[in-house]
């Protein structure tokens, strides 16, 4: 195996492989990234068994075709550390990769290519393209909602829906649910849910940006798979049964307040200080178009904010886990919320005033 | 510096209240406890009936089996109460740190107290002393540089007795202690403990560490330091009541699922009443659903739960019926699990 390439065309599609790759693995080869010269091209792959990423790129000057793996980091860190317009060249012999560029010469340790691990052949069923900006906002607004190390295992990813036109992301800890959706034009998908892992989601995230590009999905019953021009990234599926958000968006709330974000966001993060720092409870009193925010904390230290809202309703008083608000209010878009109440025991539903793409549930704390 | 700690215990504590009430018991056979028409168990018993082999939570009618003239005095827990707070106010002389283990027994930490220049001994003596004063009642004492062995030290020279171990007698004192007197070692414990050849402390100090803590896990460290005579756990000054419940053992056994439904509906009305009067509803984590088969074996389901709903019971009840195996069963007991004490505020879930 023999190749040369610039510095700034490897570096790219490196830094996407190896960002899969785990620090810290049993396995010695999870620790490498498989290199791939066919035909002119230089693919790249990194896995955790989990996940795995390919980014490939063309090669301008004469190869010669092979495979093999090559611990990853120390790959990165060197080429990283090179001249930025450096050209190095690769060439494999007796089980070494030499790494030349200008007066620099390095010997990697190998592991034979046929021992790293492939993902398990699988077929997809549902297929369809979709801007990464709006595959980003999707993901953007939910995230962060998802439960992390929960023994209920599916609720340590994210709900991926299919139904027709429509895309729909849903995360739920248990506390709290997010759910963002789109329309896509010119598709007709069949219904389908599935579960992304928390970690394909953060990668997922790591790979895609605010661009108009399409990038390409298919889903099968056990692996999801995003291809751009420059990447495959594979995830396997989280096996299990996500909770229906059906069941947890209320239905009965006869209390709305809308007001305006920004001023809420402050409110809340001043009164964040003095809540409780394990608990994190503020308590909200409504009274005709005002919301007071209150918070104490062990030391008996308090907060009261007064913020204007529109309100009209009978007086509430319900608290909430401050964290979980702001959570909401930070992932918002537009200016003004809008927040249905019901009771003091029953879950609040916050969603933007003039825009449907995204609704949050958060349950109330007993103060 | 090493620390003074002193484990007081009234000697069987309501037997003797019994017989100092009534004064022509004395010298007979007492016990405190459940009738045996009741099926009730015994609680406490003075000396003299120990001397039959009549034991504590014994079964009142295996104890008329050994001793028939046995005398069974009734409870009067007010009594008892009133009684340990007298008894409190008398250590409150000497020292505020003091941990109440139950109504008739205590550890208090000395070390910074100056009466008797600081001996421990006489202060012993002095709460022993003022407390048969005040109550004509003998409590006996063990004084030593930590909890486990005072506590063990009490027991030494009981009734109305005290045992001192100085700091320098403390590996003589643990030299050679039968496993089953280190305060976490029960039956079953021991037993397991047996079967590796370990019957005392020194069979403790030469066995291999690891494989005492593959074994039994955390509780490997403490039964290796309390081998050691080691035991650096400070007094709990504020104990944090963790649990709540009704238990209550059956006239006749009962055995189907409606049975025991229609005990839990009175026994759930009983634990709201109790949970409201200690004003905790607002702190339940869990309910514990137990129960006790006519093998006396018991068994306890649990469930985590925002709020207390007899349903959640009735739900236990129906998982835990499986483990019944066509015996009878001779007591029910609800409990709650309590959060923090200090924690006040509760997240609520989806119900999904």
């Amino acid at each position: 195996m023999k190749f040369a390439i610039s510095r700034e065309d490897i570096l790219k599609p490196l830094q996407l492989a190896t960002g899969t790759v785990e620090r810290r693995h049993t396995l010695p080869i999870l620790s490498n990234v498989l290199l791939d010269i066919n035909d002119g091209v230089l693919s790249i792959t990194g896995t955790d068994l989990e996940v795995e990423l390919i980014a490939s790129v063309e090669l301008v000057q004469a190869s010669e075709d092979g495979r093999i793996t090559v611990p990853a980091k120390k790959l990165f860190d060197i080429c990283k550390g090179l001249n930025d317009s450096a050209l190095i060249e690769f060439n494999l012999m007796d089980n070494k990769l030499v790494i030349k560029s200008g007066r620099s010469k390095y010997s990697l340790s190998t592991l034979a290519a046929k021992d790293f691990p492939n993902l398990e052949e699988w077929q997809s069923e549902i297929n369809f393209a979709i801007s990464q900006k709006s595959l980003r906002g999707l993901i953007d607004k939910t995230s962060f909602a998802m439960a992390v190390q929960d023994v209920r295992y599916y609720l340590n990813g994210m709900s991926l829906e299919t139904q027709d036109q429509t895309i729909r992301c849903v995360t739920t800890d248990g506390h709290r649910l997010a759910l963002s959706q789109t329309q896509l034009e010119n598709e007709s998908l069949d219904e389908s849910q599935v579960i992304i892992p928390r970690k394909g989601v953060t990668e997922i995230l790591r790979l895609i940006d605010d661009s108009e590009d399409n990038i390409y999905v298919s889903v099968g019953s056990n692996h999801i798979r995003l291809t751009s021009d420059n990447f495959t990234f594979t995830s396997k599926l989280v096996d299990g049964r996500f909770p229906d958000y059906r069941r947890v968006l209320p239905k009965d709330g006869d209390k709305t307040v809308t007001g305006e974000k920004d001023y809420l966001k402050q409110a809340f993060s001043r009164a964040a200080i003095l809540s409780n720092e394990k608990f994190r409870g503020v308590r909200l009193n409504l009274i005709s178009n005002e919301l007071t925010i209150t918070a104490n904390n062990p030391e008996q230290e308090v907060a009261e904010e007064v913020v204007d809202v529109n309100y009209t309703g009978d007086d509430l008083e319900i608290g909430f886990n401050v964290a979980y608000i702001l959570d909401v209010l930070n992932a918002l878009q537009s200016d003004e919320v809008k927040i249905t109440l019901g009771d003091a025991n029953s879950s609040a539903l916050i969603e933007d005033n003039k825009d449907d793409s995204a609704v949050y549930v958060v349950m109330p704390m007993r103060l | 510096m090493a620390k003074k700690i002193i484990h007081v215990d009234m000697d069987c504590f309501y037997a003797a209240v019994a017989v100092r009430d009534n004064p022509e018991l004395a010298g007979k056979p007492v016990a405190v406890g459940g009738a045996k028409d009741r099926r009730g168990v015994i609680a406490t018993c003075n000396y003299e009936a120990r001397a039959y082999g009549v034991r504590s939570a014994m079964a009142t009618a295996q104890a008329l089996k050994l001793c028939p003239h046995l005398i069974l005095a009734k409870g009067d827990m007010n009594l008892y109460k009133s009684i340990s707070q007298q008894v409190r106010a008398i250590f409150q002389q000497y020292t505020d740190k003091i941990e109440p283990l139950s109504l008739d027994e205590a550890y208090l930490d000395v070390s910074d107290c100056q009466a008797f220049n600081g001996s421990a001994t006489l202060i012993a003596q002095a709460i022993r002393e003022e407390i048969y004063q005040q109550t004509q009642l003998t409590a006996s004492a063990g004084v030593a540089p930590n909890k486990f062995i005072a506590k063990i030290a009490s027991d030494e020279n009981k009734p109305n007795g005290i045992c001192v171990v100085p700091p320098d007698k403390v590996t003589d004192f643990v030299a050679a202690l039968p496993l089953r007197k280190i305060p976490g070692v029960g039956k079953v414990t021991a037993k397991k403990l047996a079967n590796m050849g370990l019957e005392t402390t020194a069979d403790v100090r030469v066995f291999s560490q690891k494989e005492l803590i593959d074994r039994f896990g955390k509780f490997a460290y403490a039964l290796i330091e309390r081998s050691h005579g080691i035991d650096d756990r400070e007094l709990c000054l504020h104990r944090d009541r963790k649990s709540i419940g009704v238990e209550h053992t059956l006239a006749q056994d009962i055995f189907s699922e409606r049975e025991i439904q229609q005990v839990i509906e009175p026994l759930f009305d009983e634990l709201c009443k109790r949970i409201d009067a200690k004003k905790q509803s607002k702190h339940i984590k869990k309910q514990v659903l137990k129960l006790k088969f006519n093998d006396f074996q018991s068994t306890t389901i649990e469930k985590t739960v925002s709020e207390l709903k007899k349903s959640h019971f009735m739900a236990l009840l129906q998982a835990v019926l499986s483990r019944q195996k066509g015996r009878s069963i001779r007591l029910v007991g609800l409990s709650v699990g309590l959060t923090d004490s200090d924690i006040t505020e509760q997240q609520l879930s989806f119900s999904f």
